[in-house]
């Protein structure tokens, strides 16, 4: 079994490298804020000193005493909980101004690179098709867009239908109900 | 002379449980191969979506499913997912693992709405359309089908939020009760999405005039960027779980449905997210369909709310919002723990919130 020591000093390696993390990411968001410019972070430079330190720490502890099974628990439950700590140090980055900012102005960018391409390529597809026979994608489209609207109008003439049917059917009934009221009155008649 | 085989060192002998240990670890790993090999080299499709079903209705790429039940209860159950998105195969993942199999054997009629996978024929359907044409028209047929009088719907994610304004604005429809699982109400209270649609950076407009549908990988990545680490989590859970085959195969099944995105038709986009996301209209009373405002406190039926303490889609208070803005006297709220999906797939599901869907149901059914 893994020494209790070493599992604390992990642990409270985990809580370092959170709290440097933290900081970290603070600094990188400040820092889009302040220029409001996109910096694209170095994932390399920032997760090379967590990477070394982790190793190192590993490395001390299985050179201590007959490792476990029970070693590789406390491995999973060491990543769960720096995955899940690095989850809400992103979220708090990605919850900012600065990175929704950010988000629009690449989704901006890549609105007007995208318009241009499919514009393009739509022509030239289109014009493709045409050459060939074939019908295109606009005139498939639109097809369907005819039939969808033709099952609409079915529709709406199923609901007036229905309701036609409804009000002949109130209209059956009073009918009844009048044949009935005569036939009742003649009969009273003959009675008297 | 010491026996020939026997080893005699000054090393402290291994604890025999330690040995088990390490054995039972070694199966697993034999597991772990034997599982990773199945799926990369035989790969199988999941089957999903166990629970005998018929469609009874469909209008355009919706269609209407009524499932297989004892019918125990006089009042159906409409059931409302999101549009778009993803596919509604989740509510019937598994045998064991399912909330339509869980609601039907507690003898509920259960009719489900399938709203379908748009093309872009589809890019004229507003939300508005859903709400005044489509969802009316599901009722009738519900209606129809059941015999009953009245029926109770049950809105999940964004089939929340259109429920309660289909509700709202059709009173001449006998709605009995409604659920709001995990559908976002409040939009002042949305999380990570309210902020990265912000009007000042999202413009939705820009984006359905150049797309005119919103690509089920747009919708894929909005979705990823949202839970960055979640891709990391699974692979990891995946190989610490690979040894069980249960796990492997609810595994495949999730993540087939996981990995399934479906297209937003483009004008539903552009008032889902303007008028909801990015002006809250509909808790502020300010929206209008169908030529009628939506007032939720006009929704007087029985209203049941779950929200889940995790959830970063619809979060609990966005969720929960609905409580105050109905005009029902029988109303209530319960917060489970777990995540948006965890409601309704997982065996975290099963025990903590379908029993209390179906046990507040039950009497007013």
């Amino acid at each position: 079994m893994a020494d209790n020591s070493s599992t604390q000093a992990l642990f409270d390696l985990w809580k370092k490298q959170i709290e440097e993390g933290t900081q970290a990411w603070a600094r990188l968001v400040g820092q889009i804020g302040q220029s409001g410019q996109a910096q694209p972070p170095d994932p390399l430079q920032f997760w090379r000193p967590f990477m070394d330190q982790g190793m190192a720490a590993w490395s001390k502890l299985l050179t201590q005493g007959p490792p476990t099974p029970e070693l590789l628990t406390q491995w999973k439950q060491f990543l769960d909980q720096w995955i899940a700590a690095w989850q809400k140090v992103l979220e708090q980055a990605m919850g900012t101004e600065a990175f929704a900012q950010v988000l629009g102005k690449y989704l901006d960018q890549w609105l007007s690179l995208q318009a241009p391409i499919k514009k393009v390529a739509e022509e030239s597809t289109e014009a493709t098709l045409q050459a060939l026979g074939v019908p295109s994608r606009t005139q498939v489209v639109g097809i369907a867009r005819q039939v969808v609207d033709l099952e609409d109008r079915i529709e709406g003439l199923e609901d007036r239908l229905g309701a036609l049917m409804a009000r002949m059917d109130d209209l059956f009934k009073s009918l009844a109900d009048h044949e009935a009221a005569a036939a009742r009155r003649a009969a009273d008649r003959v009675a008297q | 002379m010491p026996d020939r085989f026997t080893m005699v060192t000054d090393e402290p002998r291994v604890d025999p449980e330690v040995i088990a240990q390490w054995q039972e670890e070694l199966q697993r790993n034999l597991g772990r191969m034997k599982n990773f090999t199945e799926m990369v080299a035989n790969p199988k499709e999941p089957s999903v979506g166990p629970t005998p079903r018929q469609e009874i209705y469909r209008k355009n790429k919706s269609r209407l499913y009524r499932y297989e039940s004892r019918r125990k209860y006089r009042t159906p159950l409409l059931f409302v997912p999101n549009l778009g998105i993803s596919r509604p195969y989740i509510f019937d993942l598994l045998p064991g693992g399912s909330f339509i199999e869980h609601m039907t054997r507690e003898g509920f009629d259960f009719y489900l709405l399938d709203w379908g996978v748009f093309g872009p024929e589809d890019n004229r359907l507003t939300l508005e359309d859903c709400v005044t044409r489509i969802l009316p028209r599901m009722a009738r047929k519900v209606l129809e089908i059941s015999g009953a009088r009245e029926l109770s719907v049950l809105g999940y994610c964004m089939g929340g939020p259109l429920s309660a304004c289909f509700i709202a604005t059709h009173p001449e429809v006998p709605v009995k009760n409604f659920v709001n699982m995990a559908g976002p109400i409040d939009f002042s209270k949305v999380g990570l999405f309210g902020v990265w649609l912000d009007p000042r950076y999202f413009d939705a407009d820009r984006f359905v005039d150049t797309l005119g549908q919103i690509p089920a990988d747009m919708v894929k990545a909005g979705f990823k960027l949202l839970r960055p680490t979640m891709d990391l989590t699974t692979g990891l859970n995946l190989w610490w779980n690979l040894w069980n085959d249960s796990y492997v195969e609810g595994f495949q099944a999730l993540n087939k449905w996981a990995n399934e995105y479906v297209a937003f038709p483009g004008e539903f986009f552009r008032q889902w997210v303007k008028e909801f996301y990015q002006q809250n209209r509909m808790i502020r009373g300010e929206l209008r369909l169908g030529g009628k405002p939506v007032r939720l406190g006009e929704i007087r039926c029985p209203v049941f709310v779950v929200g889940a303490k995790e959830d970063y889609i619809a979060p609990a208070a966005c969720v929960k919002a609905l409580i105050d803005a109905v005009g029902s006297t029988d109303k209530g709220y319960v917060e489970l723990p777990g995540g948006h999906i965890s409601l309704i797939a997982g065996r975290g599901a099963s025990v903590h919130c379908w029993p209390k869907v179906s046990a507040w149901l039950a009497p007013r059914s």
